[in-house]
């Protein structure tokens, strides 16, 4: 049989080390496995989602109550994203705690950090798509923060919301960012991140002769592993949905309505948290790209592991890189938990 | 000095060609997607006769959205976009705090606590002849 993109993916052997829940935390493949449930189910939405403004949050309301099963399609979808962007970041530490990302594997790490940023953008505006009233404000100060960049604001912001008013005009630019110009990115950079795992010797372990366990795994094995987290996975996708609906809130129609508190989404508490500091260009802006500048630059500004350290969970020889990642991961999480 | 033969300077050529023409369908595709449709951006608001409006009273004119107050000094509107990211500010004890990020602002506009950095704008409000309140947001 002629050598498929599936057999590129999964060659006759590998060594087991590879394929060790352990080892891998098997995120990046949960990952592939949540964006094909979100591609499904995103187009057996579409069917019934109407992106115009006054029938937006109706059509959402009938998918979730009237459609048949159209409350566990919406809730799979929604769940699906928010364990995409859990799975995603688990990856990333998992990535870096292993020393995985070093050369060859630094061009990778960069199309994975590429494929994080569109994941958080995907979220948001599909987020926006409810166009119920609790969207209103975390739009607002998400285009009005675009606005703040000195030179390019004004154009990026009419990129984003093509009018004057976000919670009148950006809809229809939400929706066609969400189901194609963020989507189609995903698809392609995700297929090449997938290939480029294997044109780089696959998922990092240490080179043969320093391997502890020289054990393989066959091709078979390695398809029952995946199948076997697939199930997991869906299982516990279905369970998630039935026992916890996605949010949902009265139709946004004219004026948006006065609220005590508006909350962001939770993905980007730890964003609103920083803006209640200050200036939004500082805050809202030049930190939040600090951070994802210092994850990009991390194969680059710290010294290559050593090779005996490839793929060995917390080893010495990338100790700062480990630090630097920890501290981010901690300021994100302890601003999320501070913001209530 | 080195010479450039003819298969470099073709290549050279081509791929500045190519690069400038990317350039320009990126360009295209930019101001394309920047277009913004002409909106009836509403300079003034007619709130209708001005008796309606009693002395002393405070009343929300949610399409603006702005806070018309008649006092014993006349008219006055003051503005309830927050100058911080552009929430709607809420009447508060003590003034108005914003819903998004928790600036608060005392009656007469100024902010007491921050992120905001600037006061609520105070907006110009006439009567005209026919006897009608009108707010000019803009200016």
């Amino acid at each position: 049989m002629r050598p498929n993109f599936f057999h590129h993916l999964h060659p006759p052997t590998i060594p087991a080390e590879q394929a060790r829940w352990r080892h891998t935390l098997g995120a990046g493949g949960t990952a592939v496995f949540l964006v094909l449930v979100l591609l499904v189910t995103g187009i057996l939405e579409m069917f019934y989602y109407v992106p115009n403004p006054q029938e937006a949050a109706l059509s959402v309301q009938r998918i979730t109550y009237h459609v048949p099963y159209g409350w566990l399609i919406r809730n799979l979808h929604y769940w699906a994203a928010q364990l995409l962007l859990i799975f995603a970041s688990l990856h990333l530490l998992r990535v870096v705690f292993t020393a995985a990302y070093g050369p060859p594997r630094r061009f990778n790490y960069l199309l994975g950090m590429g494929l994080f940023v569109l994941a958080f953008l995907l979220d948001f505006t599909g987020y926006i798509l409810r166009w119920d009233v609790e969207v209103c404000w975390p739009l607002v100060t998400g285009t009005n923060l675009l606005k703040t960049i000195p030179l390019i604001g004004d154009f990026l912001f009419r990129l984003a919301v093509g009018g004057e008013n976000a919670c009148e005009s950006a809809l229809l630019r939400f929706y066609t960012w969400h189901i194609f110009a963020l989507t189609l990115p995903v698809v392609i950079l995700g297929v090449w991140h997938a290939f480029r795992v294997r044109r780089d010797g696959g998922i990092a372990v240490p080179p043969p002769a320093l391997r502890p366990n020289p054990e393989r795994i066959s091709r078979f094995e390695l398809v029952r592993r995946e199948v076997q987290a697939m199930l997991i996975v869906g299982a516990a996708l279905v369970v998630l949905s039935v026992l916890f609906p996605a949010p949902i809130a009265p139709a946004m129609i004219g004026q948006p309505v006065l609220t005590e508190e508006a909350r962001a989404p939770w993905f980007f508490l730890w964003v609103q948290q920083l803006l209640k500091w200050g200036d939004p260009f500082v805050f809202g802006v030049l930190i939040p790209f600090a951070i994802l500048l210092a994850l990009i630059l991390i194969p680059y500004i710290f010294p290559p592991p050593a090779p005996q350290d490839v793929g060995r969970w917390f080893p010495p020889s990338n100790r700062l890189a480990q630090v630097v990642i920890t501290l981010i991961a901690v300021f994100i999480l302890v601003l999320t938990l501070v913001n209530r | 000095m080195s010479t450039l033969n003819r298969r470099d300077f073709l290549k050279l050529l081509t791929g500045g060609l190519l690069t400038l023409s990317g350039m320009l369908g990126l360009g295209a595709i930019l101001r394309f997607l920047s277009y913004t449709p002409e909106t009836v951006r509403r300079s003034q608001f007619d709130l209708g006769p001005a008796d309606r409006y009693p002395l002393g009273s405070r009343t929300l004119i949610a399409s603006i959205p702005a806070l018309l107050i008649h006092d014993e000094t006349g008219f006055r509107a003051l503005s309830l976009v927050c100058t911080h990211l552009g929430c709607t500010v809420e009447t508060a004890e003590g003034g108005f705090a914003c819903p998004c990020h928790g600036s608060r602002f005392d009656p007469s506009g100024q902010v007491t606590r921050g992120p905001a950095g600037a006061p609520l704008a105070w907006l110009r409000v006439e009567v005209n002849e026919a006897g009608n309140v009108i707010i000019y947001p803009e200016e």
